[in-house]
């Protein structure tokens, strides 16, 4: 299920960013400071906070089961401290964290943030990969990113779904033209690589996720045959 | 007459474009470290020494083979004849002299002349000549006269030859050189302490019948196996003023020991770095092909370590020495030069279009990698350049500065948060075939002619066997992705396959396409 608030801790380039790409997927955007002139600047957008708080006002005006929060605060100590404290208020509030290293990235992991984005990491595993394998990365990008017509979808298995209690490798995907599955989660198990030796074993069953690439008229074709839909849950997620 | 021939002569030799090309390579590969020729000079002049001194060695109790004596004789002393005229041919430039000496009198409207060009010629010549190294080169043709008995023995000075070969034989006495005045006092002192011992010695000793000291040289032998600390212990003091100069003898011997290791010790470590720089350089320039990345902090650090992992060679330039020293104890060739200054890349000696895949310039600091890559651009138009931009209001700037691919982490972190709002699962996916440490991989297969003739179709290819999932083909000659191509899909020489699959079995599909017998 898509939450409807955000919530962004922490007012830099990141922020600038992230409200960028996400604003119009959430119905209300709050952002959160640490520093008084940033409110001055944002004519009152961004409201003020302290790492001692208690988050009361947040528990009162916002429905913490359906919201996200980014921990974007770029003292490594002050982020890992908000993530703990936010994990530790609202336990099911999703946490997503900024970390500058992998030693920080491993503490707000440690403090409870449900997914960590590694700057370094990330930009180092971009540029290596746009450099060794230029062509996967670019396809890859415009896939992910959506730059070209190709797109990547998360389909759930529902109740009336035609391969429900089928195995995996029985399906004959090549009936489905267009489409490409690449992988296929279970409630229980990570995302699994549609060759692997436990997919193969794998008895599809309703709740399971299928990752699948394809032009989007054909992701919606193939919906329609299979009587799924595309599908995103949060308590999904491994990490 | 004689006069103008020489200086048109002179004249045509110094703009002949043939002849300075001639000249060049013969000095390229007599003198030129960086030329690849020139090890295999070495290596046959080195080839030709170890002869002649086997042969010597041979010729003290047997008979040598009179086609291998001939050989050792006059074609190795031949070939050392040539190697000496080419060294005196290329140590300096005869028509320059004259050249310079025509237009130096021309322009103050006097007579040209030649005399004292050749007058200088001759001082140049000779100067060479009179170098160590030229002198050894000298002596070593000298066994050509191997019917002189006494001239048999400069077969040795071929030995020295070797110095002029072997590269660590002019840093140990490069290294050495520095220490000149050091050596040259402790010369002094040693001498000093020899004479005065030796003749102390012979005086407290000379005329005792039962000494065996009975000659100055006996003495001055004595004086040099103590002083030395070696004592062999066949001559010594047996008076007790002998002895208490030999007390004294031991005692200095042991102060120039200390010395002498001391100066050796300290000359190497002051030139330790330059050494180690020498051979890093040498060490570059030998490189095929690697990535030249400016800068050493976080991410670059990341970056040298994935793509180091992938195999690939890569060299690290920073202004910074506590940085260097860090990509350094990483186990990394880094360089303590500017990115900045164009001479760095000059000390370098590198050739950018053929041996660097890219430079990447990951400071995180825009000033810096705009002036590097500026720099890198003033020397070279074609490179790669990728650039790391730390705030999106110098982007232009950069685009500016000619660079090809920037990266803009702040841009990443926006664009990532917005597919995982999206779609986790199918981010971790992409996350997943991106990550250097997953099972699972996405690779880029080339087609070459032997795989189309193969398998002309996509049908054919049968990736399905080897559990590989075929994306698309990358046609490059188009710029075009063909995603999830039908069976029918024709093969073209050029093609990139996009695959996914695990990397074992990546490998043996692509190893199957390139083995597979034409029908088989």
């Amino acid at each position: 299920m898509a939450k409807t608030t955000a919530l962004i801790f922490g007012y830099n380039k990141y922020a600038h960013e992230i409200m960028a790409n996400v604003v119009d997927k959430y119905k209300h955007v709050k952002i959160y400071s640490l520093h008084e002139e940033d409110v001055e600047k944002s004519d009152g957008r961004v409201e003020i906070f302290d790492l001692s708080d208690e988050w009361l006002e947040i528990r009162k005006d916002v429905d913490i089961e359906n919201s996200m929060a980014f921990c974007l605060l770029e003292e490594n100590a002050q982020n890992i401290f908000l993530t703990i404290s936010l994990r530790a208020n609202f336990e099911n509030l999703t946490i997503i964290a900024v970390a500058s290293n992998n030693e920080s990235a491993n503490k707000l992991k440690m403090a409870g943030a449900n997914k960590v984005i590694p700057i370094v990491e990330t930009t180092s595993d971009i540029i290596t990969n746009m450099l060794e394998k230029p062509i996967s990365s670019k396809i890859l990008h415009s896939i992910l990113y959506e730059e070209s017509e190709l797109k990547i979808a998360q389909i759930k298995i529902d109740k009336e779904s035609h391969f429900k209690d089928e195995q995996l490798t029985s399906i004959d995907w090549t009936r489905y033209n267009g489409i490409i599955v690449l992988s296929v989660m279970h409630k229980d198990m990570k995302s699994e690589f549609i060759y692997s030796s436990k997919a193969k074993h794998h008895i599809i069953q309703e709740g399971d996720i299928l990752v699948v690439v394809g032009y989007e008229a054909d992701i919606a074709e193939f919906e329609k045959k299979i009587g799924s839909k595309r599908y995103v849950n949060w308590s999904h997620w491994s990490w | 007459m004689l006069k103008r021939w020489i200086l048109d002569f002179a004249y045509y030799l110094d703009t002949s474009k043939s002849y300075q090309k001639r000249k060049r390579f013969f000095y390229n590969i007599l003198e030129d470290d960086k030329n690849r020729y020139k090890k295999y000079i070495d290596i046959f002049m080195i080839t030709l020494i170890f002869i002649s001194v086997g042969v010597l060695i041979r010729e003290v109790k047997f008979h040598v083979n009179d086609y291998l004596m001939f050989f050792s004789n006059y074609i190795i002393s031949f070939i050392f004849f040539v190697e000496y005229m080419l060294r005196l041919w290329v140590s300096s430039s005869v028509s320059k002299i004259i050249v310079a000496r025509a237009e130096h009198d021309t322009f103050l409207h006097r007579e040209i002349n030649l005399a004292k060009a050749f007058k200088q010629i001759l001082k140049v010549k000779l100067n060479y000549m009179a170098s160590p190294k030229a002198i050894i080169d000298l002596f070593a043709i000298l066994p050509f006269f191997h019917e002189l008995r006494l001239l048999r023995i400069f077969i040795l000075f071929r030995v020295f030859k070797l110095f002029r070969y072997a590269k660590s034989f002019q840093t140990l006495s490069s290294v050495l050189a520095t220490k000149k005045f050091e050596f040259l006092t402790l010369g002094i002192f040693a001498s000093v302490v020899i004479f005065v011992s030796s003749v102390l010695i012979y005086v407290m000793e000379g005329n005792n019948p039962e000494s065996p000291i009975n000659t100055l040289f006996q003495a001055l032998y004595w004086s040099i196996v103590t002083i030395s600390t070696v004592g062999y212990g066949d001559i010594v003091p047996i008076t007790t003023e002998g002895r208490f100069v030999a007390t004294l003898v031991i005692m200095a011997g042991i102060a120039v020991l200390a010395f002498t290791t001391s100066l050796f010790v300290s000359a190497f470590t002051e030139k330790l770095d330059e050494i180690r720089e020498i051979k890093t350089i040498e060490d570059v320039s030998k490189l095929k092909k690697f990535y030249l990345i400016c800068g050493y902090e976080q991410v670059s650090r990341e970056v040298a370590r994935k793509l180091s992992a992938r195999g690939s060679s890569i060299i690290i330039m920073d202004d910074d020495q506590s940085r260097v020293a860090m990509a350094k104890k990483d186990g990394y060739t880094a360089l303590h030069y500017n990115p900045g200054r164009v001479d760095s890349y000059e000390k370098l000696n590198i050739n950018m279009d053929k041996q660097i895949k890219a430079v990447l310039c990951l400071r995180e600091d825009d000033i810096e990698n705009v002036y590097a890559a500026l720099t890198i651009r003033s020397i070279n138009k074609d490179v790669f350049i990728l650039s790391l931009l730390m705030s999106d209001a110098n982007r232009k700037k950069l685009d500016f500065a000619g660079i090809d691919k920037i990266v803009y982490p702040q841009e990443l972190v926006g664009l990532i948060t917005k597919e995982l709002v999206g779609k986790p699962v199918a981010f971790e996916v992409i996350h997943e075939l991106r990550s250097e440490n997953a099972d699972v991989k996405i690779d880029e297969l080339g087609i070459t002619q032997r795989i189309v003739d193969n398998f002309p179709t996509v049908g054919d290819l049968g990736n399905k066997e080897f559990r590989v999932v075929l994306l698309g083909i990358y046609k490059y000659d188009h710029d075009r992705f063909f995603f999830n191509p039908i069976d029918d899909t024709l093969l073209e020489v050029g093609d990139y396959l996009l695959v996914v699959g695990y990397e074992i079995f990546i490998l043996e599909f692509e190893k199957y396409l390139h083995t597979k017998v034409r029908n088989g």
